[in-house]
């Protein structure tokens, strides 16, 4: 076996995968020919449940059935019972992910924690090198590396092997699922209770504009409208939400035409790195329609549940001040 | 995060129904404090009664010139509720002083009593804790303990408890209203808390199955005249190092009764009472609020790392009467 490219990396691009077995989570047994002839992504896991780590493997599934793609999960592997096939692979932790083409040939693969750098670019890579192929977008690689942690509880293989159509529509989840209304659309997402509406959005619906920074109510970065007021989405159970109305920063605008928030937050740079901003704006929106805008010491006291790690305090700022007038003379 | 089951009654019955007999139940409100336990694995009920449909959101007046804010009332709403700005400033103050203004539009009234501590320990379920895993140990009273009590603690833990509310209603003599199984009962905020004792996992006088329905204000006379300082470590957005909630009456130049609860120093809010009872009588000047202070702090005791609350909560004590608005 040529040697590993990098610490991550733990089968060199080029490897043809031998053949091996693995006993999935129904008790059947599984073998890796079954899924030859088409690109996989062969994910492997211990079988810890982290709530944001099944919302992406959700979207795993989702983007397998778009991409035609096909997955192959080999979970339960706990790290202390190592069935023999992971040593033969080379692979002393349980988590790992391996894209491989047709022939059963690595394209790229994965070990140890997820979403790092490397993982990342080397998805990506590993993306352009099979996209004509799967035409799966780059953020659907993105969370794929992040569902390195895929779970037992589904035959996942199964399922991925039916190939849904590209842009299915999201109908109100007949299977009894929970159902959020986002921007005035109705959108199933699952049925786990421990989902929290940040998660739902982002992993589930797909809306990626409301940012998890902290995931413990600490940094503002997830604030949504829940029936017009701010929350942290975070902290916001998915099934709290069912009935509600959630605006989020994709529900601002008007079409084309920013809310007034938003263009000032450009013009007045309220932002670097950009992260926080989504959840600034949302605060800013309600900051103003409250009438705790008028003044500078104000605004920063209504605005103080959001950090800005980058410092872009004074730009946001200018820019509440600046919508907040626009906002008077408009309904003037 | 531990699998659980959700239910979302719609009645006080249905709530209460729903917990009875079951040793996981918990009930949730605004989640801000629970869900984020749940998440650390610090809290992992296996039932979550989502009480926040109940009709438990309203605040009425009472009879007696007081007012009764249903438990479900937002932290935001009851700050920014009319009759609670005029009447009870120290309670709108408290209530703005905390969390930021996405969290107090989740938080409710009866959630917020029922915060648990921001102890690093408790919430780190890699350390012991007698909070968390009774009779585990205090890490906290040789580890890092610059947020801790120094007022009240015991050997088993010197956690602080984090509501401003609370403090608040300490001050006001406000009254917690409780349904359980055998019907309603009524406990006031001051006796509602537990000092740590050798049981600090038991927090309150809150029963197994029972819920908060409301939290009674006495009527206001004597509490427009009333404050609460919070000094932390940033302006906004953080927990008290040091609070205080006063209530001063007076009559003829004199002080005729007070209250005062501090927060952020003690288990639980901590009312002083002897302190109270020093002032009456006397002028409502410095020299009168120094003695009540020093009076207040009788007793305090820090540890490696929380020696400055001492002398910081006498001087906020001070500072509080002092911005007292004149009458």
């Amino acid at each position: 076996m040529p040697p590993a490219e990098s610490a991550g990396q733990f089968l060199a691009a080029g490897t043809r995968l031998a053949d091996f077995t693995w006993v999935d989570e129904s008790g059947l047994n599984r073998c890796l020919s079954d899924f030859r002839g088409g690109p996989l992504l062969l994910a492997l896991d211990d079988a810890v449940w982290d709530p944001a780590r099944a919302e992406d493997l959700a979207q795993f599934e989702h983007l397998l059935q778009r991409s035609g793609l096909r997955g192959a999960l080999a979970a339960g592997a706990a790290p202390l019972e190592k069935p023999e096939w992971l040593g033969r692979l080379g692979l002393r932790e349980a988590r790992a992910m391996v894209l491989i083409d047709e022939r059963g040939v690595v394209l790229w693969s994965h070990r140890g924690p997820s979403g790092s750098p490397q993982a990342l670019l080397g998805l990506e890579t590993a993306l352009h090198a099979c996209a004509d192929r799967t035409g799966v977008t780059r953020r659907g690689f993105l969370i794929t590396t992040l569902a390195l942690g895929v779970l037992g509880s589904l035959p996942l293989a199964a399922r991925a092997q039916a190939a849904a159509p590209a842009n299915q529509p999201r109908l109100p989840d007949a299977s009894g699922g929970l159902i959020l209304n986002v921007n005035g659309q109705d959108y199933p997402v699952g049925s786990d209770p421990r989902t929290t509406v940040l998660d739902a959005l982002r992993e589930r619906i797909g809306l990626t504009g409301t940012k998890k920074g902290c995931d413990h109510g600490q940094c503002g970065a997830c604030t949504v409208m829940l029936n017009d007021r701010t929350v942290n989405s975070c902290l916001t159970l998915a099934a709290q939400a069912v009935g509600e109305r959630i605006t989020t920063i994709e529900g601002l605008a008007n079409g084309v035409d920013l809310h007034p928030v938003q263009a000032a937050f450009i013009r007045h740079d309220g932002f670097q790195c950009g992260y926080c901003t989504p959840g600034q704006i949302l605060s800013a929106v309600a900051c103003i329609r409250d009438g705790h805008a008028h003044d500078r010491d104000e605004i920063r006291v209504w605005m103080s549940g959001n950090l800005c790690r980058c410092g872009a305090y004074n730009g946001i700022c200018e820019a509440v001040e600046e919508a907040r007038d626009h906002m008077a003379e408009a309904r003037a | 995060m531990r699998p659980f089951v959700y239910l979302r009654p719609t009645s006080v019955a249905e709530a209460l129904q729903a917990v009875a007999g079951h040793d996981g139940g918990s009930f949730l409100a605004g989640g801000s404090n629970l869900v984020d336990l749940m998440k650390y694995g610090v809290e992992s009920p296996s039932q979550l009664v989502d009480v926040t449909r109940l009709p438990l959101a309203s605040i009425e007046p009472r009879p007696d010139g007081g007012l009764r804010i249903g438990a479900l009332v937002r932290n935001s709403d009851l700050a920014a509720d009319s009759r609670i700005a005029r009447d009870y400033p120290v309670l709108a103050e408290a209530l703005l002083s905390g969390a930021s203004p996405q969290l107090r539009n989740m938080a409710t009234t009866g959630g917020n009593l029922l915060q648990r501590t921001r102890c690093y320990y408790f919430y780190d379920t890699a350390f012991p804790c007698n909070k968390r895993q009774p009779n585990s140990g205090c890490p906290a009273i040789a580890g890092q303990n610059r947020i801790h009590a120094i007022l009240g603690q015991s050997d088993a833990c010197i956690a602080v408890h984090p509501s401003d509310m609370a403090v608040a209603l300490a001050a006001l003599d406000a009254v917690v209203r409780i349904e359980g199984r055998d019907g309603p009962r009524s406990i006031p905020v001051t006796d509602f808390y537990r000092l740590p004792g050798k049981t600090p996992q038991i927090e309150t006088q809150l029963a197994a199955g029972e819920l908060i329905t409301a939290v009674d204000l006495p009527a206001s006379g004597p509490a427009r005249r009333s404050h609460y300082l919070k000094v932390r470590d940033r302006a906004q957005y953080a927990f008290a190092l040091s609070s205080a909630a006063v209530v001063l009456e007076t009559s003829g130049g004199h002080i005729s009764a007070a209250r005062i609860a501090l927060g952020g120093v003690a288990h639980k809010p901590w009312r002083a009472f002897e302190a109270e009872r020093l002032l009456v009588g006397r002028a409502p000047d410095s020299a009168s609020f120094e003695a009540a202070a020093d009076s207040a702090l009788q007793g305090a005791r820090g540890f490696a790392h929380n020696g400055f609350k001492v002398e910081l909560t006498r001087r906020t004590l001070v500072r509080a009467f002092q911005e007292l608005p004149a009458l």
